[in-house]
C-alpha cells in the first residue's frame, strides 16, 4: 500500500492546486465587461456573420481530407518498400499488394457510392 | 433413489401443468384434484421412505444417492436422510398434501389455481431437496428454489399489502442466502470438500478458528433470516398476514424450519468453534425473540398476524435450544421444529377458515362468542392454542421444556450463568405465550357474540359472486336464492369434509408426539449425539 | 533486438520474411476478409441485392471462423505464439474467440432482422429532415452495417489474442471505431443515438489515449511491448518503478473503460440506451468478452509478478463496480439503461475472477463470460420485440402487464432476469458460483461477501421488473409484441444456453477448464 501514498499525495496536491487557482481567480481578479471581449476572435479581422444553425461545412471537405490522408499514408509505406524491395523479397511484394488492394477497396467504395462527385 | 422419485413426482406434476390448459386438465376442479393426487403420491413415497428407514442406525445417512453433477465446480447430486432430516421430510410431504386436500374445496381467492398448484409443487420440490441434500451447493440450490414460488404465491394471492410483503421477503432472504453462500464457500474451500457428511465427520478440523468464526457468522445470518431470528424477523409477519392460507401453512410449517435445520445441519458441524464463539449471542437474540414475539402478540389485533408473531417466539425457543450446543438442546430444537410445524400449520388453517367464513381476521371485528356461533371451529381453535402455548401432554410442551433444560446445563465451554439467565427470561416468555393465547381465546371464543361472527357467515364463495347483502337491506325477492345458496347458517359455520381431512392428521400427530415424545426423540437423539462427536 | 534490426539493415543482406502461421490466425483473417469483401459488395452490387448478398456473406464468415476455431481447439497443440509473437493462440484465446464468434452470430440474427428495422435508412440524413423522410419512404435498408460488424468482430478477435501491447492497441481500435459508427445508426430516436455515438467516441478516444500512454511508459520500463518481456523485466525487479506503476495504471484504465468498470462506466448507460438494440446486444456480449479477454491476458501474463501492486486497486474497483452497478440500477426507469447498469455490476463480479489470478479464476471467468454473453444477447433480443408506435418501448412503465399480453415473452424475459440475479439452475448461478469460489480460494472472501450482497441488491431491481411485467395492470394502449423468426431464434438460443449452462454446466465448464489448463502462452 505504501506505493500508493505518493500517488494519493500527488492527487490531493493537484486537486488542491486546481481548485485553489479557480477560486483565487474568481475572488481576486477584476471584472470589467465590454462588447469586444464577448466577440469571437478571428485573426484580428472583423468576424463575418455566421450562417444560421452554427455554420455547417459541406461533408465533402471532410471526405476529401480523409482521402488525402489515406493516400498520403499509403505513400509513406510505399516509399521505404520501394527503397528496399529487392531485399524484402517476394514476401514484401505480396504484403504491399495486399496493402494497396485494401486501400483500393476503400477507394472503390467511395467512388461507386458517389463520394467523389462534388454535387 | 427413493428421494429422486420423491422429488421427481411433484416436479413432473409442475411441469405437466405448464401444458396448455385446453389440452391438459381443463377446469380448476380437475387441476385441484391433480394437485392433491400428485402430492398424495409424493406423500406415499415419503411414507415408504419412512418404512424403509432403518431405525436402528439413525445416525448414519441412509437411502443415499451420490452422483456427480458438475465436478468442475464440485457440485454433486448427493441425497440422503438421517434421523435429523427424516421427520422434516415427512412433515413437508404431509403438510403439502394437506394443503392440497384443503384447496380441493377451498380455493384461495385470486383464481389462477393452475399456477398456484404448479408453484406449490415446485415449493415442495425445493423443501424436500433442502432437507435431503448432503452436498453444500446442492443444499444451497434447493434452498434458493423455494424462494421464487413463495414470492409469487405471496404477491399473487396475498392481501392488500402484498407487494411490500413480497419485496421484504425476497430482499431479506436473498441477502441472507447470499451470505450463506459466502460462508459455505469459505468453509468448503478451506476444508477442501463440499460434501456435508464428510465435513460433519471432521468436526471442523483443518479449518482455523478465525475462518470458523467468520463462516459461522455468515451462514448464521443466512439461516437466521429464514428462521427468523430477532431482529431479522420483520419480513415474517407481513408475509404471513398477506399470504393465502396454504401459503401461510407451508411458510410457517416448513419454510421456517429450513433456517433452523440449516443451522443444525450445516452451520454447527461445519464450524463448531465458530458456533462456540457465537452461541451466547445466538442465545441472547433467541431470548429477545421469545420475549419480543410474545409482547408483540399481546399487541396484535389481527389473528393471522398474531400467529405469525407467535412463530417468532417459538422459533426463539428452537434457536435457544441450538445455542446451548448440547444434545439436549439440539434435540429440543428438532422437536420444537416438528411441533411448531404441526401446531402452527393447524393454527393457520383455522385462521384461514375464519377468514373464509367471515371475511376478516381482525379480532375486534370478529368479536367474541365463537364457541356459541361456531362451536366446532372454536373448539379446534382452543385446542390448537393450548397446544401452541405449551400445555404438557401436547406437542408444544416438549420443545420448550427441553430447550429450557438445555439452557440450564449448556455446553461445558459456554458461560453457564449467562445461559441460566437466558433460561429464566425464556421461562417468563413461555408464561407470556400462555398469556396472549389465553387472551385470544378470551376475546374470540368466549364472551358475547358481538362481532361479525354473530351474523351469518359468508360461505367460501366462488370468485365473482356478489358480496353478502347487509342485513335488513331490501333485496329483490327473486335474486335472493341465487346470491346466497340455500344453506342454513349452522351448516355454513360447520366444518366441511376437506377441512376435517386436512386438520385431523395434524391434531392426531400433535397428540401423538405430545403424549409419546419418545417416538420422535428416539429418531433424533443418536444423530444429534453424532453431531457433537459422541457415539 | 536492436542488433538484430541493424544486422538486417546492413547493405546487401536479405531481410528475413516473418513467419506467419496462417492456419492459427485464420479465424481473424477470415472475418476481416469477409469485412473487406463486404465493402466491395457495397461498392459493386446493386441496392436491391445488397441485403441478400451481405447477410449470407457475414453469416458464412462468422460461421466459418467459428468452425475453424473449433478445429484449432480439437488439435492437441493449441499452445503457440503466432505471427512472430504478435498473437498468442492458446486455450483461453480459442475459448474467447469461439465465444465471441458464436455470440456475434446470435447478434447477427438480430442485426439482420428486417422486421424490426433497427437501423436508419441513411445515416447521413439529418434527423427530422426531408432527406430522412425520403430515404425512409424509399425503404432503403442500411447494409453498411454488415461490413462494419465484421470489422468490429475482427478487432474483438485480435484484442484478447494479442501477445504484445501494440497489437492489442490495433485490435482495440479496429474493434472500437466501427462500434462508434454502429452506435449512431438507430432508426428511431436518432438524436439520442447520435449523441450516444459521439459520447462513446469521445470517451473511447480518451481511454485509447490513456491506453497508448500506458504502453509508452511500459515500453520505457521494459524496453519491449511484449507481455512476456514486461513480465520478465518486472520479475528481475529492475528499472524505474515509477514508469512501471504509471504504465500499469494507465493501461488498466484503458481496459477498465472498455469493460465499463466504475469509475470508468459513464458511457455505458448512455451508449447502451442510444445505440440500436441489436448493436447494444453485440456490445454487451462480444465487446465485454473481448475486453475481459485482453484484461485477463495483460494481468495474468505481463503483471503476474506484480499482484501485490495492482491487486489493492483492483479490489477497490471491483467493489465499487459491484455496488455502484447494483445500487444505481435500482433507480433506472428505462429497460436498456437498467440492463446497462446490470452489465456494470456483472463486470464487477467478473473482476473478482481476475483478482483471483489462478487457474480456477481464469476458467471460471471464461465460463462466466460465455454464460453471461448468451443471457444478455437473449435479454436484448427480447427488448427488440416489445414495440410501440415509435419503436421499442423502452420505458419500464410501458412494460406493465406484459405478462398478461404476452406471457411467453414476459416469462422468457423474467427467466433471463433471474439468470442475471444468479438464481440457481440458471447459468447465472453457475457462473457466479464458479467465480466466487475461485475468489474465496484466492483469499478474497471480503470481495465475495460484497459480491453476494450486491447481487442481492441487484436481484431487487430484476424482481421489480418481473413485478411490473406480471403483476401490474396493462395499459390500454400498451406496446405490442412483434416477434420475427430471426429474433425468435436469437431468443431461443439465449434461453437454451441459459438453461443448459445452468442445469448441465459440466461440458462447458470442462471446456473452460481445459482451455485454462496451460494458462496463457507467452
Amino acid at each position: 500500500m505504501d506505493l500508493y501514498v505518493p500517488i494519493i499525495v500527488l492527487g490531493v496536491l493537484a486537486f488542491a492546486f486546481a481548485a485553489g487557482s479557480v477560486a483565487m481567480a474568481a475572488v481576486t481578479g477584476p471584472k470589467r465587461w465590454n462588447r469586444a471581449k464577448l466577440e469571437a476572435y478571428e485573426c484580428g479581422i472583423e468576424p463575418t456573420p455566421q450562417p444560421v444553425g452554427g455554420g455547417r461545412f459541406p461533408i465533402k471537405y471532410y471526405l476529401t481530407a480523409m482521402l488525402f490522408i489515406v493516400f498520403d499514408i499509403e505513400i509513406i509505406f510505399l516509399y521505404p518498400w520501394a527503397v528496399a524491395f529487392d531485399r524484402l523479397g517476394i514476401f514484401g511484394l505480396v504484403e504491399m499488394v495486399l496493402f494497396i488492394l485494401t486501400v483500393l477497396v476503400a477507394y472503390a467504395y467511395i467512388w461507386r457510392r458517389g463520394g467523389l462527385e462534388w454535387d | 433413489m427413493i428421494f429422486v422419485l420423491m422429488m421427481a413426482i411433484p416436479l413432473c406434476g409442475a411441469l405437466a401443468l405448464m401444458a396448455p390448459p385446453a389440452r391438459f386438465l381443463p377446469g380448476d376442479a380437475a387441476v385441484r384434484r391433480f394437485g392433491a393426487a400428485i402430492s398424495g403420491a409424493t406423500l406415499l413415497v415419503a411414507v415408504s421412505a419412512l418404512t424403509a428407514f432403518d431405525y436402528g442406525a439413525t445416525s448414519t445417512v441412509q437411502l443415499e444417492i451420490d452422483r456427480a453433477w458438475a465436478p468442475a465446480i464440485d457440485l454433486r447430486f448427493h441425497l440422503g436422510v438421517d434421523g435429523i432430516s427424516l421427520p422434516l421430510v415427512a412433515l413437508t410431504a404431509l403438510l403439502t398434501f394437506l394443503c392440497f386436500l384443503y384447496t380441493l374445496k377451498h380455493p384461495p381467492a385470486g383464481g389462477r389455481i393452475r399456477l398456484l398448484t404448479a408453484l406449490l409443487l415446485v415449493l415442495e420440490v425445493g423443501l424436500l431437496g433442502t432437507f435431503t441434500a448432503l452436498d453444500l451447493i446442492l443444499f444451497f440450490v434447493f434452498f434458493e428454489v423455494v424462494l421464487i414460488p413463495m414470492y409469487v404465491v405471496i404477491i399473487l394471492w396475498g392481501g392488500p399489502g402484498r407487494r411490500a410483503a413480497a419485496y421484504k421477503f425476497i430482499l431479506y432472504t436473498l441477502l441472507g442466502s447470499g451470505l450463506l453462500l459466502a460462508g459455505m464457500l469459505l468453509v468448503g474451500v478451506t476444508a477442501g470438500t463440499l460434501d456435508m457428511t464428510e465435513l460433519a465427520a471432521r468436526h471442523g478440523s483443518g479449518v482455523t478458528r478465525g475462518v470458523q468464526i467468520t463462516a459461522f457468522a455468515l451462514m448464521g445470518l443466512g439461516f437466521a433470516v429464514k428462521a427468523p431470528m430477532w431482529p431479522l424477523h420483520t419480513w415474517l409477519p407481513d408475509a404471513h398476514t398477506e399470504a393465502p392460507t396454504v401459503g401461510s401453512v407451508l411458510l410457517a410449517g416448513v419454510l421456517l424450519k429450513m433456517g433452523t435445520y440449516g443451522l443444525i445441519r450445516v452451520a454447527l458441524p461445519l464450524a463448531p468453534e465458530g458456533a462456540e464463539f457465537w452461541a451466547p449471542w445466538l442465545g441472547l437474540l433467541a431470548v429477545i425473540g421469545i420475549i419480543y414475539g410474545s409482547l408483540a402478540c399481546l399487541a396484535q389485533r389481527d389473528l393471522k398476524r398474531m400467529i405469525a408473531y407467535s412463530s417468532v417466539g417459538h422459533m426463539g425457543f428452537v434457536l435457544l435450544g441450538i445455542a446451548t450446543l448440547t444434545p439436549v438442546g439440539v434435540n429440543a430444537a428438532l422437536f420444537g421444529n416438528i411441533a411448531h410445524g404441526l401446531i402452527t400449520g393447524l393454527l393457520f388453517f383455522l385462521a384461514g377458515a375464519v377468514k373464509d367464513r367471515w371475511g376478516t381476521t381482525d379480532l375486534t371485528a370478529l368479536g367474541g362468542g365463537l364457541l356459541g356461533t361456531a362451536p366446532r371451529l372454536a373448539s379446534l381453535l382452543t385446542f390448537a392454542s393450548i397446544a401452541s402455548l405449551g400445555l404438557p401432554g401436547l406437542a408444544g410442551f416438549w420443545g420448550e421444556m427441553l430447550a429450557l433444560l438445555g439452557a440450564y446445563r449448556p455446553h461445558a465451554d459456554l458461560p453457564r450463568e449467562t445461559f441460566v439467565t437466558f433460561m429464566v427470561v425464556a421461562a417468563i416468555g413461555a408464561v407470556l405465550t400462555a398469556a396472549y393465547f389465553l387472551r385470544l381465546l378470551a376475546t374470540l371464543t368466549h364472551g358475547r357474540a358481538d362481532g361479525v361472527t354473530a351474523r351469518r357467515p359468508v360461505t367460501p364463495a366462488p370468485e365473482g359472486s356478489a358480496p353478502p347483502l347487509p342485513e335488513g337491506s331490501a333485496a329483490p325477492a327473486g335474486t335472493e336464492p341465487e346470491a346466497s345458496p340455500a344453506h342454513a347458517p349452522a351448516r355454513e359455520a360447520a366444518i366441511t369434509l376437506p377441512e376435517y381431512a386436512a386438520w385431523t392428521p395434524l391434531i392426531a400427530l400433535t397428540l401423538l408426539v405430545g403424549l409419546w415424545p419418545k417416538t420422535l426423540l428416539d429418531v433424533t437423539t443418536a444423530p444429534v449425539r453424532a453431531l457433537f462427536g459422541g457415539g | 533486438m536492436t542488433s538484430h534490426v541493424s544486422a538486417a539493415l546492413a547493405p546487401g543482406g536479405d531481410i528475413p520474411a516473418p513467419h506467419i502461421e496462417y492456419g492459427q490466425i485464420m479465424p481473424i483473417l477470415l472475418v476481416l476478409g469477409v469485412a473487406v469483401a463486404g465493402v466491395l459488395v457495397e461498392a459493386f452490387v446493386g441496392r436491391t441485392w445488397r441485403y441478400t448478398v451481405q447477410v449470407p456473406l457475414a453469416f458464412l464468415g462468422l460461421a466459418g471462423g467459428f468452425a475453424w476455431t473449433i478445429v484449432l481447439g480439437l488439435r492437441d497443440e493449441t499452445h503457440a505464439v503466432a505471427a512472430e509473437g504478435a498473437l498468442g493462440v492458446d486455450g483461453p484465446t480459442l475459448f474467447l474467440q469461439g465465444t465471441i464468434l458464436i455470440l456475434a452470430l446470435v447478434s447477427l440474427l438480430l442485426i439482420a432482422d428486417r422486421g424490426t428495422g433497427s437501423f436508419a435508412a441513411q445515416a447521413a440524413a439529418l434527423p427530422g429532415s426531408e432527406a430522412e423522410q425520403r430515404t425512409t419512404a424509399a425503404g432503403i435498408i442500411q447494409t453498411e452495417v454488415f461490413p462494419l460488424l465484421m470489422f468490429a468482430v475482427g478487432g474483438m478477435l485480435i484484442f484478447p489474442a494479442s501477445n504484445d501491447l501494440l497489437t492489442m492497441f490495433v485490435g482495440l481500435e479496429v474493434m472500437s471505431l466501427p462500434l462508434y459508427l454502429l452506435c449512431g445508426l438507430a432508426r428511431r430516436r436518432r438524436l439520442l443515438s447520435q449523441e450516444a455515438a459521439v459520447k462513446y467516441f469521445l470517451l473511447g478516444s480518451f481511454s485509447s489515449a490513456f491506453f497508448l500512454y500506458g504502453i509508452a511508459l511500459l515500453y520505457g520500463y521494459a524496453g519491449s511491448v511484449k507481455l512476456g518481456d514486461i513480465a520478465a523485466e518486472a520479475g528481475r525487479d529492475a528499472g524505474s518503478e515509477t514508469l512501471l506503476l504509471g504504465g500499469i495504471a494507465l493501461l488498466a484504465l484503458g481496459l477498465l473503460f472498455k469493460l465499463g468498470a466504475v469509475p470508468f462506466h459513464m458511457w455505458k448507460p448512455d451508449v447502451y440506451q442510444g445505440a440500436p438494440t441489436p448493436i447494444t446486444a453485440l456490445m454487451a456480449s462480444c465487446t465485454l468478452v473481448s475486453a475481459f479477454g485482453a484484461m485477463l491476458r495483460v494481468f495474468f501474463v505481463a503483471f503476474e509478478n506484480l499482484t501485490w501492486e495492482w491487486r489493492p486497486a483492483m479490489w477497490g474497483v471491483s467493489i465499487i463496480t459491484m455496488i455502484a452497478g447494483a445500487v444505481i440500477a435500482i433507480t433506472q426507469t428505462d429497460i436498456k439503461r437498467m440492463l446497462a447498469y446490470s452489465s456494470i455490476a456483472h463486470a464487477g463480479f467478473l473482476l473478482t475472477g481476475v483478482i483471483a489470478t489462478s487457474r480456477e479464476g481464469l476458467s471460471s471467468t471464461l465460463f462466466y463470460l460465455a454464460a453471461y454473453g448468451f443471457t444478455t444477447v437473449g435479454a436484448f433480443a427480447v427488448v427488440t420485440t416489445v414495440r410501440d408506435a415509435g419503436g421499442e418501448a423502452g420505458h419500464l412503465s410501458r412494460w406493465a402487464g406484459l405478462g398478461k399480453r404476452s406471457p411467453l415473452i414476459a416469462g422468457v424475459f423474467a427467466f433471463f432476469l433471474l439468470a442475471f440475479a444468479g438464481i440457481p439452475l440458471t447459468s447465472g448461478f453457475t457462473g457466479k458460483f464458479a467465480v466466487f469460489k475461485a475468489a474465496v480460494e484466492a483469499d478474497a472472501t471480503p470481495l465475495v461477501v460484497v459480491g453476494v450482497i450486491s447481487s442481492a441488491i441487484a436481484a431487487f431491481f430484476y424482481v421489480r421488473v418481473i413485478v411490473v411485467m406480471f403483476f401490474s395492470e396493462p395499459e390500454a394502449d400498451g406496446p405490442t409484441v412483434v416477434v420475427s423468426p430471426a429474433t425468435a431464434a436469437a431468443v431461443v438460443l439465449g434461453l437454451a444456453a441459459t438453461v443448459v449452462l445452468g442445469v448441465l454446466p459440466q461440458p462447458v465448464l470442462d471446456l473452460a477448464g481445459h482451455a485454462a489448463t496451460q494458462m496463457f502462452v507467452r
